[in-house]
């Protein structure tokens, strides 16, 4: 019984891990629900539209400093972004002999760069549309009155009112967009575990134990 | 700390953050400029930072755990080996080494016999030729005998998690 060399997670086989780790969880799972939430349940003008928004981009912000200090499998390096490798890897996946990647695979890799940057620009332009937060409309009311409500996005942006049309529009299709993004990742979920035998679901969620074999 | 708790206080820390940022720019953008305000940027810089260092943490107990895992695995198989050598060097006969086994295992006589589908008495006479074989006087002994071969396979550089 000869151990691999590096200590490296619970892989089996050089899979993806047994069990992602609690962050790449926890924030995985409150991201789906806040997408979900603000896409279906919650209006655009609710003040807890605002906070589920808050939310999702404090989790992103969070994944986003793990994927420098986590663990292997969760940082950036171990998924770099190649269409060219996504595009073998899907080829790999018809041909019925998939590789199994410690990490994401490369076309997974490309998807969830993809849903982080559609999320990136959805909560700035959300950010944008609503400069307060949601705990500020009366602060907001009051700018208003003192018609000097600007922005504090990022480089000192100010909007204007015809600006405002504009960022609604990117915010609008980067909501449809980041749906689109999550659809197919669930589709890519189910045929990776088809293809590769392994349920990808499991190590994403809670039971400790679950291993897929 | 499991890393789940310790996981778990990270992200609602960001969460906090996320909250305080929101509240700042806020009053940074209708141009507030109050110790208030600048009180509360600052201690959102300072929550931002702790979130950083607990992540830094908390990968660093998950390496940490997950090394101490595989030392523990491939002490675990060494002394597999370790054992099974020994069991060839007494010249145990296979009945006798499933009986040992059991016995390292803490299994009692009624245990192993019920098992095995033995008589105790067998088990029990097994056990007597073991134990001579190896020349120890009896079952602690013989566990004894393994548990130094443990130590000496467990790396010093995987203390018990604490
Ligand atoms: C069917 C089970 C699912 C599995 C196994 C799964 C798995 C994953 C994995 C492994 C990642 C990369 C996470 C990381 O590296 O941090 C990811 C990202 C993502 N997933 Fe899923 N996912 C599932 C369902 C969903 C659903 C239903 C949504 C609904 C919106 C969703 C939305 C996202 C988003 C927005 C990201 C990128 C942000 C993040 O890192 O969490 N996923 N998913």
């Amino acid at each position: 019984m000869s151990a691999p060399a590096a200590p490296g997670p619970e892989v089996p086989e050089g899979g993806p891990p047994a069990l992602w780790d609690p962050i790449v969880r926890l924030t995985h799972w409150g991201i789906a629900a806040a997408v979900l939430l603000n896409a279906t349940v919650t209006a655009e003008s609710d003040t807890l539209h605002l906070w589920i928004g808050y939310v999702a981009g404090a989790l992103l912000v969070l994944r986003l400093v793990w994927g420098l200090v986590g663990p292997p499998e969760a940082r950036f390096g171990a998924f770099p972004p190649s269409p060219r490798r996504a595009l073998a890897h899907l080829a790999d996946l018809l041909g019925g002999r998939p590789k199994a990647y410690p990490s994401h695979n490369p076309a997974g890799a490309l998807m969830v760069y993809a849903l982080w940057a559609t999320l990136a620009v959805l909560v700035l332009t959300g950010i944008a549309l609503a400069p307060d937060g949601p705990g500020g409309t009366a602060d907001r009311n009051a700018a208003f009155g003192r018609g000097e409500w600007s922005v504090v996005l990022e480089g000192g942006a100010r909007l204007g009112e015809r600006d405002e049309e504009m960022v609604e529009d990117v915010h609008e299709t980067a909501a449809n967009l980041l749906l689109i993004l999550a659809a197919l990742h669930v589709a890519g979920v189910v045929v990776e575990s088809r293809g590769m035998r392994r349920n990808l679901l499991r190590p994403m969620l809670l039971g400790a134990r679950g291993r897929a074999r | 700390m499991r890393p789940a708790i310790l996981a778990g206080v990270v992200v609602i820390q960001a969460l906090a953050a996320a909250f305080f940022l929101g509240d700042v720019a806020a009053d940074l953008a209708v141009g507030a400029r109050d110790a208030h305000s600048l009180i509360e940027a600052g201690v959102t810089l300072a929550l931002a930072l702790g979130i950083v260092f607990g992540a830094v943490e908390l990968a660093r107990t998950i390496q940490a755990l997950r090394s101490q895992e595989a030392a523990l695995r491939a002490a675990a198989g060494a002394l597999g080996e370790v054992i099974t050598e020994a069991f060839r060097d007494w010249r145990l006969t296979p009945a006798e080494a499933d009986v040992a086994l059991f016995a390292l295992k803490g299994l009692d006589v009624a245990d192993i016999a019920g098992l095995r589908g033995a008589a105790a008495g067998t088990v029990r006479a097994q056990l007597a030729s073991i134990y001579a074989k190896a020349g120890v006087s009896g079952r602690a002994q013989f566990a004894a005998l393994f548990v130094e071969d443990l130590l000496a396979l467990l790396p010093a550089a995987a203390p018990p998690a604490s």
